[in-house]
């Protein structure tokens, strides 16, 4: 009898087991096709259709290959990523920023080096804008595949410049007189949505870019000899925090999210605002026509180059580990192919980094002249946020929200981060 | 997670089995999966917190009690323990001393028959997930479209409105108060449960005696709940230490690291700056505080029993 | 301040001030009914705001905020549902499910194990179990995600379900070993006489008798377990895994949300919860007043 209950319950148990481990998720090769984990971060309804239609029309064309896809939003896979490379099964392909944020994981022999299949296939290669695939390089090598070429612009209500008789300003002094012209006018001059600091970080990564010698800021943004004591590190801020002490930022800049405030310039209620490239669809279709963009203005006596454009490329590394790289490159070169870049620009108004592919009648006309003006470029000012070591960048995001709320100034932040910076020094070591 | 805290009974039980190897095989289950799951992760993170090491490069290097020194130089650490701290006071004073509030009044004869209704009203927002409660907030604190200014207005106290989670003099308070507005309701239900267990002879003697409904508050009520109001203040002072949640999904720690808290710091030291020895320190002094919590209600609750 | 301090408790016999105790329990009542209907308003607004912004579109929603939806969008509850609350809705239920039938089957087995055994270390067992209830999840959540990687569970539901049981169980346990005690022995005397063993007592006599208790701890735990959101944001990855909580929070894109889908996935992961607690409300209350004092 006492037996009989026990295996009873060993046998309930055994089926509680059973029934859970079967529903979860099977990675391993079914029936002999190969399996590739492909992670990317857009779950959002609007944009994950687009990558299944994709990973199907692959898989249909290579039966023996298996995608199995992921997708984690943009804030949390900035902590996931480095959990998920950790762990025992590492995608084959996920997503990535350019710059530091790559780097690291190649510093740390996760991401392989793709500079042979890159050579390998010139005619892939040369389909990109050279510019998009250069911020995915370290050392010569490069390490990433770029799906997005992503830019920074200042977008602009045009029936509230044309009521003032504004033009689109090229200097940051004109820059300024746009804004007091506004303000003086009882309008919002600029919307800014800072709940999540990447937004007026974003700011200070065209700011810094402007202010500091490329050589300077190349090295300061190394985590191997980061030491930021370039004054122009404290004059981009001062900069920005006079945007705001002049009162031409919108109030509350903390309390509302970026698409929040988006909303607030859809609904007229300021003249300008500084959005990304890949919301430009969305711009066109919520402000129908009457908008208009201009690049972060040139500032006189900036010891950068003035003519780069802020952004950056974001797509995909690919494992070291993987045991199937040649599948997870057919699959890289499908999703860039000129075709599915087509694709990504018509149907999700994304600019592509296929030259080319973001052309005025496949995209927004907006879209193309932003890509155009990328291309045009002498270079990008990658996101300060992932362009330099994650202590760094932690350090400028939190202390950004204080600036605006008054409550720091650019010398203490700036202190702070060259306090940072050291400690990240003696520990890349 | 909240719950009640236990009190170690010792009563004299008639022991109908005395075979231990039933009774281990009866327990041992329970036990491996909390030895496992509990208390060998303590340990672990001790020995995690002597080595610097992230979570995608292999190689970890010891660097002994580095951390420990660190920990007790850095201002967000004294930030966030003063934002526990400052959420165990006013959750003292809003949970414990407003719940106990509540409870009498609803118990009072003249309001007991509205009892059921503002009890169930007063208890939803504990069922409700604080992803959900946070993220709702979220949008009621902000300046545009959030309601919290629109009321503020609408009652003409428009100089009242502000950029709540925004601005980090007041963003802290305004991420305790979701937490008041979540947890009273539940503390006032503790408290009616332990006052309902009161023998209503007590209350009649006192009438008789014509004392006030103040003074039957403060001589009968509260001595006969004060084990009840012990474990409320417990599970409210460690879960105060235990805070994460809120904080993460409404401000993450901002503006700044002005509302940062011990488990956010924790947090953001693991996954965000790719520092798990430091995250792990954290972790242990977490553990030590509401260790050290914890025995003194350990010993504050036997002291009671025996009075 | 509160209220009480403008009545007076007056005794009832006293004829001569009758009146005038009247006049003050009226006012009371009135003072009182204000205060609570006021904190009552300041819950429910918001949550019947929630359900019913839920229903407008984005413009709607930022210029229209406090007003009724101007076009019912009933379309945004299935955008939610689709865009993933339904799957991580699932995800919650399956999880849940299982953890809770977990914890009451080895709760029950290790509270009956506790309650009418007596062996050495007793009460050393008894009080490990118990300072189980004590400890933050934080302190554990480094290394617990480090070990069910190394044992191969990390992103898997059972990354999710072994810890909440582990951190369930002591309470359950607590619960459950006090209202053991309380069940009289006579009845499993008389079945040990007829020749039950301690198996069979524990499953004819204890589990039955437990019932109410064991209903409390499942609506508790399941409570607890429904809204975990720490662990459930740590220790899985696959969106097929998430549970509400955290899928909360990845349904919220940086650049463009739409609020309307994003209320509306509140709603629905709001509601479940909502609704059992007012269904159950009389095994949840015993649950907390078991729980909270002896006896």
């Amino acid at each position: 009898m006492k037996t009989k209950l026990v295996l009873t319950f060993m046998l309930v148990f055994a089926l509680l087991l059973a029934g859970c481990s079967s529903s979860s998720s099977t990675k391993e090769d079914e029936s002999g096709k190969v399996v590739l984990k492909f992670l990317h971060k857009w779950p959002q309804p609007e944009y994950a259709p687009y990558f299944e239609e994709v990973v199907k029309d692959f898989e249909k064309q290579n039966p023996n290959i298996k995608i199995k896809m992921e997708a984690i939003a943009d804030e949390p896979i900035k902590d996931k990523l480095r959990v998920i490379l950790g762990g025992n099964e590492v995608p084959d392909i996920m997503f990535s920023w350019s710059g530091e944020f790559a780097r690291k994981f190649v510093r740390a022999n996760a991401a392989l080096d793709l500079t042979p299949y890159l050579n390998e296939d010139t005619a892939w290669k040369n389909s990109f804008i050279p510019a998009s695939l250069q911020p995915f390089t370290s050392d010569g090598k490069n390490y990433g595949i770029p799906l997005r070429f992503n830019g920074k612009f200042f977008v602009y209500n045009k029936k509230i410049f044309e009521k003032y008789n504004l033009q689109e300003p090229a200097t940051w002094d004109e820059f300024l007189q746009t804004l007091d012209t506004l303000k003086k006018g009882g309008e919002t001059p600029l919307i800014l949505g800072n709940q999540d600091p990447w937004a007026a970080i974003h700011y200070l990564t065209g700011l810094n870019q402007k202010e500091v010698s490329q050589d300077v800021r190349m090295k300061d943004y190394n985590p191997g000899s980061g030491e930021f004591t370039d004054p122009g590190y404290v004059k981009a801020m001062e900069l920005l925090a006079d945007l705001n002490k002049k009162g031409y930022f919108m109030k509350n800049v903390n309390s509302s999210s970026h698409d929040m405030a988006k909303q607030l310039f859809f609904a007229g209620k300021g003249a300008i605002m500084y959005v990304e490239l890949e919301e430009f669809a969305d711009m066109d279709k919520n402000m129908k026509g009457n908008w208009g963009f201009f690049p972060m203005p040139s500032i006189a006596d900036g010891k950068g180059n003035q003519n780069f454009i802020t952004g950056a490329p974001d797509g995909f590394i690919v494992s070291s580990k993987t045991k199937h790289p040649k599948e997870a490159i057919q699959f890289l070169k499908f999703l860039t192919s000129k075709e599915n870049s087509l694709k990504l620009v018509k149907e999700i108004g994304w600019p592509s980094p296929i030259d080319g592919a973001t052309n005025p009648d496949t995209a927004l006309k907006e879209v193309a002249e932003g890509v155009e003006a990328m291309k045009k470029a002498e270079g990008m000012a990658e996101w300060l946020d992932t362009d330099v070591h994650a202590k760094v960048a932690d350090v400028y995001l939190s202390n950004i929200q204080l600036l605006l709320d008054g409550s720091k100034t650019p010398e203490q932040i700036i202190k702070e981060v060259q306090k940072v910076a050291k400690q990240v020094q003696s520990e890349v070591e | 997670m909240r719950f009640a805290c236990p009190f170690l009974e010792g009563e004299d039980m008639t022991r109908t089995f005395r075979n231990s190897r039933t009774a281990l095989l009866f327990i041992l289950p329970a036990l491996l999966l909390i030895l496992m799951f509990v208390f060998l992760p303590i340990v672990l993170n001790l020995y995690n917190s002597l080595f610097r090491w992230n979570s995608f490069e292999v190689g970890r290097a010891f660097v002994g009690l580095e951390y420990y020194g660190r920990l007790f130089k850095d201002p967000i650490f004294f930030t966030a323990l003063k934002n526990n701290s400052l959420y165990a006071v006013i959750s003292l004073l809003f949970q414990v001393g407003g719940g106990l509030v509540i409870a009498a009044i609803l118990e009072d004869k003249l309001i007991r028959r509205f009892q059921p209704f503002f009890r169930t009203v007063f208890f939803i927002p504990s069922v409700v997930s604080i992803a959900v409660v946070g993220l709702l907030w979220q949008l009621l604190y902000n300046p545009e479209v959030g309601l919290v200014n629109g009321a503020m207005k609408a009652i003409g106290q428009s100089e009242w409105a502000r950029s709540w989670l925004g601005d980090s003099e007041v963003a802290i308070y305004a991420v305790v108060a979701v937490s008041q507005w979540q947890y009273t309701g539940y503390m006032a239900m503790l408290f009616i449960l332990a006052m309902q267990k009161i023998p209503y002879e007590y209350y009649e003697a006192s009438m008789i005696d014509g004392a006030s409904k103040i003074k039957t508050f403060l001589f009968i009520t509260l001595p006969q709940i004060k084990e009840m109001i012990l474990v409320g203040t417990v599970i409210t002072v460690i879960g105060a230490f235990k805070v994460f949640d809120e904080v993460y999904i409404m401000t993450n720690g901002g503006p700044g690291r002005s509302t940062e808290v011990l488990g956010t710091m924790l947090y953001r030291a693991a996954f965000r700056n790719d520092e798990m020895g430091y995250a792990s320190t954290i972790g242990t002094v977490i553990f030590v505080i509401t260790l050290t919590l914890s025995l003194v209600q350990l010993k504050l609750g036997k002291s009671g029993q025996e009075v | 301040m509160e209220p009480l301090v403008n009545t007076e408790k007056v005794a009832e016999f006293r004829s001569s001030r009758v009146n005038l105790t009247l006049v003050k329990n009226r006012l009371f009542q009135f003072v009182v009914f204000i205060w609570f209907s006021v904190f009552a308003l300041l819950i429910i607004y918001p949550i019947i705001w929630l359900a019913l912004s839920g229903l407008k579109s984005n413009s709607d929603f930022f210029l229209n905020t406090w007003s009724l939806p101007k076009e019912w969008l009933w379309s945004n509850y299935k955008a939610a549902w689709d865009a993933g609350i339904g799957k991580f809705f699932l995800n919650s239920v399956l999880v849940t499910l299982v953890s809770v039938m977990a914890v009451l089957l080895l709760g029950s087995m290790a509270a009956f194990g506790l309650s009418r055994f007596h062996f050495k270390g007793q009460n050393l067992v008894l009080v490990l179990i118990l300072s189980g209830l004590m400890l933050a999840p934080q302190v554990s959540l480094i290394p617990l995600f480090k070990l069910l990687q190394g044992l191969g569970l990390y992103n898997t539901y059972w990354a999710l379900i072994l810890p909440y049981v582990a951190f369930q169980l002591p309470f359950a346990i607590f619960l459950m070993r006090s209202y053991f005690l309380s069940i009289p022995r006579e009845l499993e005397e008389s079945a040990i006489i007829d020749g039950c063993n301690s198996w069979k007592v524990y499953w004819h006599i204890i589990i039955p008798m437990g019932k109410p208790i064991i209903a409390s701890c499942a609506l508790l735990a399941g409570m607890n377990v429904w809204n975990e959101f720490m662990f459930a944001l740590v220790f899985v990855e696959d969106s097929a895994l998430r549970t509400i909580p955290v899928g909360l929070m990845n349904l919220r894109s940086q650049l463009n949300t739409n609020f309307g889908i994003q209320l509306a996935g509140l709603a629905i992961s709001a509601l479940p919860m909502i609704i059992a607690y007012i269904l159950f409300q009389k095994q949840f209350v015993r649950g907390l007043s078991a729980g909270s004092v002896k006896g």
